[in-house]
Formats: structure tokens, sequence, C-alpha cells
């Protein structure tokens, strides 16, 4: 049984998925800014991004990131942001205007991976994204991913809210009908849902706690203790995400970030929550959803930082809230852009 | 009825070589130098994309631009702007709703986690049957109407199949608010949980359907549901003791609607089960009937403050006997919460 990371073979693994994804994942064409992101994270919360990853490469990556931007130019704000990838097709005219818009959870992932590449952000369109996110906000809180759909999810509530943490412009999002909507979501029995009523699931406490905390509203969750405790009896080696299911090494994240924020980490038993995330290893490198199955890079991602949360064995600090390194995030917070 | 273009698009006629799509120059993907994260596409996947690009790029609203869609999706299912831009097409060119149902069943079949066919099928659905309409009937003239019936049958399928499934328990909660179709929903959840008394999902939606989707902060539940629903629990937790999702039922519900039925209540019947000879060891090895205990006492502390001192004392020691014996992995969450019984 390990006792550490097989850091290297991660690296290789991330550096493997950064280069050629396999064809059946033509299903997350859509989403290869999250996938980037997350191979980026992988790296960086290993402390391995600037090392395995040469300068000249990581510019590149730097413009192709930039290319998925929407240009404000010629059709609505509301429009702007960052779009999943580049299946979409040219930026420039196109009859079916969705076809060319924003996506807050691309928008969120770019800027992500974007910060951990070095980049200052300054070819951001910090208005149209903005723009786009006050678009996007529901009458009820709530929050759309991307125009002309109808679907809602506190995932898209955590999306813009770090997008507006990040760029610190807050003018896109409506603070108090996103909290009254995510205090809306605790459920009967402490933990945090989609939408009221629904059951409760560790993803969802994430975005809800993570969310609250970005907007300074920690202290509107009706009962704290019960949300932490709801988190707490996750965990059971690994961490499950919703009552009487497998755990899943992602969770080690989702719930184990929420249980950060709350401020109740040290009440986890970071032994066993570590053996999990090395009983997901695979030989191959990266982390799978269970012990023995296939590796893909979210799993790998989350898997990695959940297992930082409780044995950091020298690996960088990540913010819980923002899925970035802690000197990542400082050097943020320093940037000009955020000064305009 | 199958839509036309969803036959398995492998080894189907490249569109290049289709009189069809003659007319149309494919537009090509532009990854830029630097792709980060290129997928490996199969030859027909990109095809279908570059017509797929092509066809917006004009706004066509066509039957081919709808068949080339359902290839794109069924590829890639994660396709959000394929799913907007055929809703458009299923709109504007007054396609039959019955059968984009029928293939969005498949879609859902082929690709259980996907998030978008759920509300491709809501607004179907309610273009099918206004709800508007629908609430002037009777509840059993709207459950027996074909639209409601068939989402209702499609529903318990796809809950068969994965009774845990996120997506069709919450398109459920949309069908039967939205239709109000509250009076037969308990049968379905007891069923489900008869099946499995583990099924979180189940448990979750048997409070959805007591509070029937009213805002818990002002619903006051009648005091006979509320014993109903305990009895109910303690059954299910006799039948099963160590298992998470009824005793959260039960101690969230009647933490959240009737606090005071905690101790006067649910405490004697679990007490005894807790000394009956044939479940006293399950009972008391499990964590969740020491955990309610710390709720109960706790909760009973706030309301006869007389017996503060004491009833903490009882709250504390349950976080004793968990942490030192029946929920190790907890042991520092139950000391630290033992800190705040004082």
């Amino acid at each position: 049984m390990a006792t550490k990371l097989a850091a290297n073979a991660h690296v290789r693994y991330f550096k493997h998925c950064l280069n050629m994804l396999p064809g059946e994942l033509a299903s997350q064409d859509a989403s290869r800014m999250t996938i980037a992101q997350l191979c980026l994270v992988g790296l960086a919360a290993l402390g391995r991004l600037e090392d395995s990853i040469p300068a000249a490469q990581r510019a590149g990556m730097v413009e192709w990131i930039y290319a998925q931007q929407v240009p404000a130019d010629g059709r609505g704000a509301e429009f702007g942001g960052f779009r999943g990838g580049s299946l979409f097709g040219p930026h420039d005219a196109c009859e079916y205007a969705p076809a060319n818009s924003g996506n807050v959870a691309a928008t969120y992932s770019a800027l992500c991976a974007l910060l951990l590449l070095g980049d200052d952000l300054s070819r951001v369109d910090r208005g149209a994204a903005v723009a786009a996110i006050r678009r996007l906000q529901q009458q009820s809180g709530t929050f759309a991913p991307h125009p002309g759909t109808t679907e809602r999810d506190p995932r898209f509530i955590y999306c813009a809210c770090a997008v507006s943490a990040i760029l610190d412009d807050w003018r896109g999002v409506d603070v108090d009908a996103a909290t009254r909507f995510i205090v809306s979501c605790c459920s009967f029995d402490g933990g945090m849902t989609q939408a009221p009523f629904q059951e409760s699931h560790g993803g969802h406490l994430y975005c809800c706690v993570a969310s609250l905390s970005l907007m300074g509203r920690l202290d509107a969750l009706p009962d704290r203790q019960r949300a932490l405790r709801w988190a707490l009896l996750r965990h059971g080696g690994g961490f499950q995400g919703r009552v009487n299911k497998i755990p899943d090494v992602c969770y080690s994240f989702w719930v184990g970030a929420a249980i950060e924020i709350l401020g109740g980490y040290g009440l986890v038993d970071d032994a066993a929550a570590a053996d999990f995330g090395l009983q997901c290893e695979a030989d191959i490198g990266g982390m799978s959803k269970w012990p023995k199955h296939r590796p893909d890079p979210l799993h790998s991602a989350l898997g990695i930082v959940g297992y930082s949360f409780c044995r950091p064995d020298g690996l960088p600090r990540m913010s819980p809230e923002l899925l970035l390194p802690e000197h990542v995030v400082k050097r943020m917070e320093a940037l000009p852009i955020r000064r305009r | 009825m199958r839509i036309e273009g969803s036959e398995d698009v492998e080894g189907a006629v490249p569109l290049s070589q289709q009189e069809e799509w003659a007319d149309v120059t494919p537009l090509p993907q532009d990854d830029g130098e630097n792709p980060v994260c290129p997928i490996a596409y199969t030859d027909e996947y990109r095809e279908t994309m570059d017509y797929l690009r092509a066809v917006m790029a004009r706004g066509e609203v066509s039957q081919r631009a709808l068949a080339l869609t359902t290839r794109a999706i069924e590829t890639n299912p994660g396709h959000y702007t394929a799913w907007t831009y055929r809703k458009r097409l299923v709109e504007e060119l007054a396609v039959d709703i019955g059968g984009e149902l029928e293939w969005v069943s498949e879609i859902s079949e082929m690709y259980p986690k996907n998030y978008q066919l759920w509300h491709h099928r809501e607004a179907l659905v309610e273009r099918l049957l206004d709800p508007a309409d629908a609430l002037k009937m009777t509840e059993d003239e709207r459950i027996a109407h074909p639209t409601i019936r068939r989402e209702l049958q499609f529903l318990a399928n796809a809950i068969d199949e994965e009774s845990k499934n996120f997506h069709a328990w919450s398109y459920r909660q949309w069908l039967i608010a939205k239709y109000g179709l509250w009076g037969q929903e308990l049968a379905f959840v007891d069923t489900m949980i008869n099946q499995d008394v583990r099924n979180n999902s189940a448990w979750n939606q048997r409070y959805f359907v007591v509070l029937q989707g009213q805002d818990p902060a002002t619903v006051t539940l009648d005091a006979g549901l509320v014993l109903r629903e305990i009895t109910y629990a303690v059954e299910n937790i006799k039948s099963a003791p160590n298992n998470e999702s009824p005793w959260s039922y039960v101690v969230g519900l009647l933490l959240r609607h009737a606090p005071a039925k905690l101790h006067t209540e649910l405490m004697p019947r679990i007490s005894a089960l807790a000394t009956a000879e044939d479940y006293h060891l399950a009972m008391t090895t499990t964590p969740f009937y020491w955990s309610a205990l710390v709720d109960i006492y706790e909760q009973q502390a706030k309301e006869q403050p007389e017996r503060r001192a004491e009833l903490l004392g009882q709250a504390r020691s349950a976080c004793d006997s968990l942490a030192a014996e029946h929920d190790l992995i907890r042991g520092k969450y139950w000391r630290y919460r033992k800190t705040m019984l004082a």
C-alpha cells in the first residue's frame, strides 16, 4: 500500500491529457476548457506545473484560452465571457447567436487556467464577462450557464461568484438574491441541494458554501453546525456525495473543501481520507472515482486536491474557495485588472 | 417513431457524399496552433460538427438541420448549443412532439448523467400539456391524461433502471409540482422505499410529498401527519437500524416542523426498541441511534430549562459513546460536538 502520492505518474497523466484526449471524450468536447483547467489544477496541486510544462507551451496554452473569449464587438455584451472550446465555430457573424456566446462555467475555468499559467488577465474583457453574468442571473437568484437554456443550478452561482471574485467586480451578481436562493437550498437533513426539496448532495453543498464564502455571506447559513455535520457524516474513509452512496474520490474535494470553508477540517480523520485517495490512484497515473477504475482528469485533479487537504506531503496549500494554490490567489490579488 | 438521422452514425454514408448536403460547405474547426486537450475525433464526429457549424452559421431552419443535431447530440450530448438550436428547430418546424420525446428517452438511456436532455424534455411536455390547462382538471383526470401517464411511466422506468438517478428524481419533482400530482406520489415513494430501504432519494422525495412543496419556513404540518411519519420512519428503522436515511428523515423533519415531538414521541419509541431483546444489539451499536439521542436531548434541554443540566449531560454522554465506540472515524467531531453541549 502506497503511503505517498505517485506524483510523477500523475504529472505524466495530466501532461498526456493536455496533449491529447481519447475519442470517447467527444462527449466532453464542449467542456474542454474545464478539462484543461482540471489538468492544470492537478499539476499545480502537486507543485509541478512550471517544471513539467515548458514556458513556450504554457504561452501557447494562454493563446488557445484567449482564442475562446467571445469578442464584444458587434453583439450584445450579454454574450461575453469564454466558450468551452473551439467546436462552436468561428466568432464572426453567426446567424445563430447562442452558438457564439460565453458560458459562465467556461469563463470560470478559463480565468483559473490563465492564472495557473501565470497570465495577468490583461486581455480579459472584464466588462463583457460581468455583463454576461448579470444577464444569466434569474429572478429567484440562481443562474443559467449561458443564454437560451432553462438549466439552472448552484454550479453556475458558484462560477458567477468565482469569476466576480477573481475579477474583483461584483456588478454582475445580485448578492442578496443569490444568498436567498442558496439559503432556500438548505435541506431538512442539514445538507444542501440543487434547488429547494431536492436531495442533499456534496457537489451542491460545495457550490453553495463556497459561493456564500466568496460573497462574504457565510453567516446567512441558517444552521452552519448542521451543514458541517451533514458533511462530516459523508466521511467513511473516502467521502460519499449523498447519503447511502459509496465513496467517490471527487468528494474528497467537494465535501472536504466545504468542511474546510465551514471551519471543520480539523475534525476529519486525515489518515483514513488520505488512504482512500491513494487507493484510487491508477497505475498509469491519475485517479479514478473508485479504486481500480479508469482515471479521468476530473477525479484525478479533485482527488489530488482533496488529498492535499488531509496530508500535505509538502504540497502547495490550495484555496478551498477557488481551486487555486494560495500563492496563485495571492498573485491574483495584486493584478492590475482588479484595480480598474 | 424514429427520427430521421438517428440511425447509428458509424458506418453511415459520409455527409459529403450525400446529395442532400451538396449545397453546404462544411465549416472546419479552427483549433489554432496550440490546441489544449484536443480530442482524437473520429472522422464521423468531425464531419458532423463541420456541417453543424456551417448550418448554425447560416441559421438554417430545416429538417436536415434537425437530423444533423440528432447526429451531433447522439455522439456529444454535452453540446449545449446543439440542444438549444434543436429546441428552436423543434418549435419552428412544428416537429411531432411525441416522436421527439421518444428520441429524448433514447438519449437518456444512452446518457443517464446528461443534464441538457431533461430540460429539453420539460419544454416538450409543457408544450404538449399546458400546466395552466391541466390544473383546471381534477387530479384523477390529470393522472389519466396520456402525457402525464407517459411521463410517470417513463420516470418509473428510469428510476427502476437507476434508483438514485439524481436527474430523474429532480425531473419527477418538477412534474409533480408543475401538474399537481401529489395524490399518487406517496404510493410511489412507498414502493421505492420498500424496494430499497436505503434509497435516500426516495426518503428525500417523501419529505417533498409530505410538505407538498410548500415553503418549509411557513408551512404547518398536521399533528396526525407528523405522527404517521414518525411511525413510518421507526418501522423502517426497525427493519434496518444501521441505515442513515430514516434516522435523518425523522430527526430532520421533527427538528424543523415539530421539535417537541422529538422527546415526546420519537424518544419513547426508539428507547423501546433499544431495550427490546430482538433489537437491542442492532440499535445500540448504530451511530445513528446515538446521534439521534444527542439531538433529542439537546432539543429537550431547550424546552425544559429546569432539567437542562441533566439533559445536556445525557447528550454529552451520547457523544462519548459515539467518540469512543460507535463512530470512531468521527471521534474528533463528537468530542467537538460535546463541547457545544454545555
